[in-house]
């Protein structure tokens, strides 16, 4: 049973990411990016790259990943979304499908990387070094995971709260044109907010990769779950979207434990369906959806 | 002239609500623009900030600068401060940090004491600085509103409805500090619903009607002229 | 018929006979004739998503699931319960078709992302049900499925693609048929402007059921032929793979339109069959032309094509003039048209309108005048059903309205216009009136026709009946949804500030226009700003300052009033 949490937690703590990085384009974009699990199988082989390419070590492929993927966030700001930002909701919809079937079928056209998972380096020992704790093997990549990933969140959170520049991006989120008034440059805001949201995906996809391969069709399949994470949490809830993605990661284990094989998938696309119908805003939010 | 506005077409779409406007304003005076609803008066201001309407004729000029080829953005680094109808306060964050972000245009160098004079002018908001802004009363979200615009050092001041929706005492008080920061220096633009009110105060106005300028002057003399009766509430002494 | 549906209408049976050329030339080569029909077949599920993106404006991201339930259905019961092929396929459309019921209602709570979100969970879990469902084969699925037959004919090969393209033919024309009548000009009411279009009758919860109904049927028709053609099904097929295919060939045709739908499931067939060593870099294409087609070219390869059908006129004789003989209106009611009784509504902790309570009189002028902010236009909306009221009642000749939808009211016989003016921009003059005609009365659509033309003819608005509501100059847009408001004569009539933004000379017709329908016996009631129009045509004043009403009266008694003066002016000094 603890075996099975661990296991959910530190695949969850992908989807955490993903969730956190969908609220974070949703806030500043109002756009549900529906290729957002796709950029974290993105980071993942950017941190290929780095190790096998470049052979550096895996923490610097780490760093690596993640720059590449807030330049990645910078390009498709730009390319896609900003240009798309004056269509209907219907139309952006399909704009970021459009995005996720580019990057989808296209990463694997990279040479190195093809459309087979690949196995990342661990971040420390071989990747199948445990120890045993309560009666199960916990893999030290996933305390990684977890510190990594509370260093991530320590990190926006430091960024978003406590910094002037990040609480500019949260005021240009909350009133754009408030924000003009004040002389803040939205676009410039929103660029990055993306940019942002991209990097936490390549970091997630990186932190996990040792555990759950990177490369691979994996992405539609993540960005859903990452998506179930924030809506049962909250989408308009950071806190909520983090929270969330873990439980969905839990859920999703255990119920691979004790049902057979495909069965889980399912049950956790319900759990969408049901929060949308029961409490559409979530669990930690407490306004109702994205409408404006 | 610190402000110049002359011979202003601005409209959504296909609408043009301004025909034709001229209004200036001199550095440390206040003046009103007032007018019934749908006159145009906040149109003027949004066109002269760059918010919305489309400009399609005469000019606007700020201190020299040519405001028709500025961004809203650049226009709050010159000077030209805009609180705008709804006052658009960052509603998530603190009063306090809306008021730091009110500094985001300039260097910086004088933000805490500039942060200072503003809670000095306004205790009631300094009460409530870590209050998070959508809990304020309007009364207070006005304040803010107003001392978030002067944390970026205005030279013009431009004030859409600010009594809006605030009982009168409220009201009174603000108009008291918009009168102070006239003395000391900072041009104001202001509109208003509330003619008399506004024309207590103000230097000079002008009443808009139907997108072109009615009646201008001396604040003083149109207080007494009868046809702003008559242009806000029709009849057979107005044309 | 709609003209933005004229050059569907004359591409369709262009499209079709193209293919059936085709479709004899190539008889021979095997590969063109299995693509061509699984592009039939795919069409037809297109077709339902064209109309339901491009109609009703709802995405769905789970077409693909209809078509499974349609699929599987035939699946099931061709091989473990030996039916006939026709049978199965009847039930595997109705099948489909209740769950298209089930997706709609879902659909009504729900907008935009959020509705992608549950029709994409939707789709993942009916593929997570075949999967497991052992039933119907799980993970394996169901094969050697028979193949059909028409008496004599095995369809396969060549009567499969003509199997296939005369269904997609017949639904087509279906389609079309469906689009030309009342319930096109509803969709199309509601594609362009929800609020309106409720307000003027439409009922716009029901007609999206409908789409998402008539979509869900056609992708489970869809499944079923792709059955018998392929002559096996498993779990992985009716997959978010097939729902993207068709959105993508929904956006590259052209949302909205069915010839788009036709060509795009062309297109997108006949790629499939090429370069299969290019597979990634066809998708990745796939993936850059839609974010283009969508950005640049929303009518997709169809819009393309027709260019500038949009600015042509509508063809069809000109209309007789018909001169209004301008029979007053009677009423058989002994009630008050409305009566408002202790209306409060409130925003949080902000009263909108407080304790407010009238009533007007038959075949009277009211004007509701008030500063900004004082409550007016909530409590326009709350009498023509939108948003509720916190305490209070409104009824309309009697009837109490709390809680009714807007198009309820709106049959009741009460018109309404907005402050901006909202008309349906991609419709015609004549098309915007007659929507509300059809929405309104049980009349057909010629006799729609007639009622607008004349409806336009007595407000002197004929000449701009082909001219297309977004290109109209402003004066003119709000006399044409007054037209649209009045068309289908109701005795009722809400206008909200309809002199904002018009000129002198635009305010004198527009006080002819009100006096000549109040002449017609019809109640009305206007928001106003304009003072001057106020008082020349009111025969009573209401004055609102703070939700509350503070004076009531006639024109010369309210304009006196000091309280109404300091409520604009303030108090003077």
């Amino acid at each position: 049973m603890l075996q099975l949490i661990v296991a959910g937690l530190t695949v969850g703590s992908g989807y955490a990411l993903v969730a956190l990085g969908l609220h974070i384009i949703l806030r500043a974009t109002r756009i549900i990016n529906f290729a957002q699990g796709e950029f974290l199988i993105v980071g993942g082989l950017f941190a290929l790259t780095f190790v096998e390419v470049l052979h550096v070590n895996v923490w610097i492929a780490l760093l690596g990943s993640t720059a590449c993927g807030f330049i990645l966030g910078l390009v498709f700001e730009r390319l896609i979304l900003r240009p798309a930002s004056r269509c209907s909701e219907i139309a952006l919809t399909i704009v970021t499908i459009g995005a996720l079937y580019i990057l989808l079928y296209g990463h694997a056209l990279v040479p190195l990387w093809g459309s087979s998972p690949h196995p990342l380096p661990a971040f420390s020992g071989e990747g199948a070094d445990s120890f045993a704790f309560g009666g199960a093997s916990i893999p030290y990549q996933s305390l990684w995971v977890f510190l990594l990933l509370a260093l991530a969140l320590a990190v926006m959170y430091a960024f978003f709260e406590r910094t002037y520049f990040g609480k500019a991006i949260r005021a240009a989120a909350n009133n754009p044109i408030g924000a003009r008034l004040t002389g803040i440059d939205v676009t410039q805001t929103r660029a990055i907010s993306v940019a942002i949201s991209i990097a936490l995906c390549a970091f997630g996809g990186t932190i996990i990769g040792p555990i759950t391969l990177v490369g691979g069709a994996g992405g539609t399949a993540i960005a859903i779950k990452g998506f179930v994470g924030a809506i049962v949490g909250g989408f308009e809830s950071p806190v909520g979207c983090v929270v969330g993605g873990l439980l969905v990661g839990i859920v999703e284990k255990l119920l691979e434990g004790k049902f057979e094989y495909g069965l889980a998938d399912p049950l956790v696309y319900s759990l969408l369906l049901v929060t949308l119908l029961v409490r559409p805003q979530g669990l930690f939010a407490s306004r109702v959806g994205v409408r404006d | 002239m610190l402000l110049d506005v002359r011979d202003l077409r601005a409209g959504y779409g296909q609408l043009d609500v301004l025909h034709g406007v001229s209004v200036y304003v001199d550095l440390g005076e206040l003046v009103a623009v007032l007018g019934p609803n749908g006159a145009g008066k906040s149109t003027l201001l949004r066109a002269v900030s760059q918010l919305g309407p489309a400009v399609r004729g005469g000019s606007i000029v700020f201190d020299g600068h040519d405001l028709l080829r500025t961004s809203t953005e650049q226009g709050v680094r010159y000077g030209c401060l805009h609180v705008a109808e709804g006052r658009q306060l960052f509603s998530e964050l603190t009063v306090d940090d809306n008021l730091r972000l009110g500094a985001y245009a300039t260097d910086h160098k004088t933000i805490e004491r500039d942060l200072s004079s503003v809670y000095e002018r306004f205790p009631e908001i300094a009460r409530r600085r870590s209050a998070v802004a959508f809990s304020l009363s309007g009364g207070e979200q006005q304040m803010l509103a107003i001392g978030r615009a002067l944390m970026a050092k205005p030279k013009l001041l431009m004030l859409d409805e600010p009594s809006t929706g605030l009982a009168p005492q409220v009201v009174a008080k603000i108009f008291s500090i918009i009168g102070d920061l006239c003395r000391a220096g900072t041009a104001v633009l202001l509109v208003e619903q509330n003619a008399y009110l506004a024309l207590q105060h103000a230097d000079r106005a002008y009443v808009l009607e139907n997108g072109a300028t009615a009646l201008s002057g001396c604040a003083a003399e149109l207080s007494a002229d009868e046809r702003i009766k008559a242009i806000y509430l029709g009849g057979a002494t107005g044309e | 018929m709609i003209a933005r549906l004229h050059a569907d209408a004359r591409a369709i049976p262009i499209l079709l006979a193209l293919v059936g050329v085709c479709g004899i030339v190539a008889s021979s080569n095997a590969t063109f004739v299995q693509a061509a029909t699984y592009a039939g077949i795919y069409a037809i599920a297109a077709i339902g998503l064209s109309l339901l993106l491009g109609s009703v404006n709802q995405i769905s991201l789970g077409q693909a699931a209809f078509f499974g339930i349609g699929a599987y259905a035939v699946a099931y019961l061709t091989t473990s319960a030996n039916w006939s092929y026709w049978p199965a396929l009847v039930v595997g459309v109705v099948l489909a078709a209740f769950f298209g019921v089930v997706i709609g209602f879902i659909a009504l709570r729900f907008h935009g992302h959020y509705l992608a979100m549950a029709t994409l969970a939707f789709n993942l879990i009916c593929v997570g049900i075949f999967h497991q469902w052992k039933l119907i084969g799980g993970a394996v699925g169901i094969n050697n499925i028979p193949f059909a037959q028409l008496g004599p004919i095995r369809i396969a090969g060549t009567p499969a693609f003509w199997f296939a393209w005369i269904a997609a033919a017949i639904v087509a024309l279906l389609s079309l048929r469906l689009l030309r009548g009342r319930m096109g000009y509803a969709f199309e009411a509601i594609r362009n402007d929800e609020l309106a279009a409720e307000v003027t009758g439409v009922p716009t919860r029901r007609c999206k059921i409908v789409a998402f109904t008539y979509a869900g049927a056609l992708a489970g028709l869809s499944g079923a032929m792709y059955v018998a053609v392929i002559g096996l099904m498993a779990p992985d097929i009716p997959g978010v793979g097939l729902t993207v295919d068709l959105l993508l060939m929904v956006v590259l045709g052209g949302m909205g339109s069915v010839s788009g739908a036709i060509i795009g499931a062309c297109f997108i067939g006949f790629l499939s069959i090429t370069g299969h060593s290019f597979d990634n870099w066809r998708e990745v294409a796939y993936g850059v032309v839609v974010i283009a087609v969508v950005v640049a070219a929303p009518g997709g390869l169809f819009g393309l094509i027709r260019g500038r059908a949009r600015t042509r006129a509508t063809d069809g004789a000109p209309a007789p003039r018909i001169e209004s003989a301008m029979a007053p209106l009677v009423l058989h009611s002994n009630e008050l048209p409305l009566v408002v009784s202790g209306v409060t509504k409130r925003f949080g902790g902000l009263i909108a309108v407080d304790a407010v309570s009238f009533a007007l009189e038959y075949g009277t002028l009211t004007s509701l005048i008030g500063p900004n902010g004082a409550g007016k236009t909530t409590l326009f909306n709350a009498m023509s059903g939108i948003g509720r009221v916190n305490t209070g009642t409104i009824r309309i000749a009697g009837t109490p309205v709390t809680g009714w939808a807007p198009h309820r009211i709106a049959r009741l016989g009460v018109g309404r216009t907005f402050q901006n003016a909202r008309l349906f921009d991609e419709m015609t003059v004549l098309e915007n009136v007659v929507a509300s005609v059809l929405a309104l009365t049980r009349v057909n659509e010629r006799a729609a026709n007639d009622r607008a033309r004349e409806t336009l003819a007595r407000l002197g608005l004929e000449h701009l009946s082909t001219t297309y509501a977004m290109h109209l100059p402003f004066g003119e847009r709000r006399r044409v949804e007054l037209a649209r408001a009045i068309a289908a004569d109701p005795w009722l009539l809400l206008v909200d500030e309809p002199a904002a933004g018009l000129n002198a000379r635009e305010r004198t017709t527009l006080q002819q226009d009100l006096l000549a329908i109040r002449g017609r016996g019809v109640t009305i009631l206007l928001i106003e700003h304009d003072m001057k129009l106020v008082m020349s045509i009111s025969d009573r004043v209401m004055v609102l300052q703070f939700g509350k009403m503070i004076a009531d009266g006639t024109a010369g008694v309210i304009r006196n009033d000091p309280l109404v003066a300091a409520a604009y002016l303030g108090i003077a000094s």
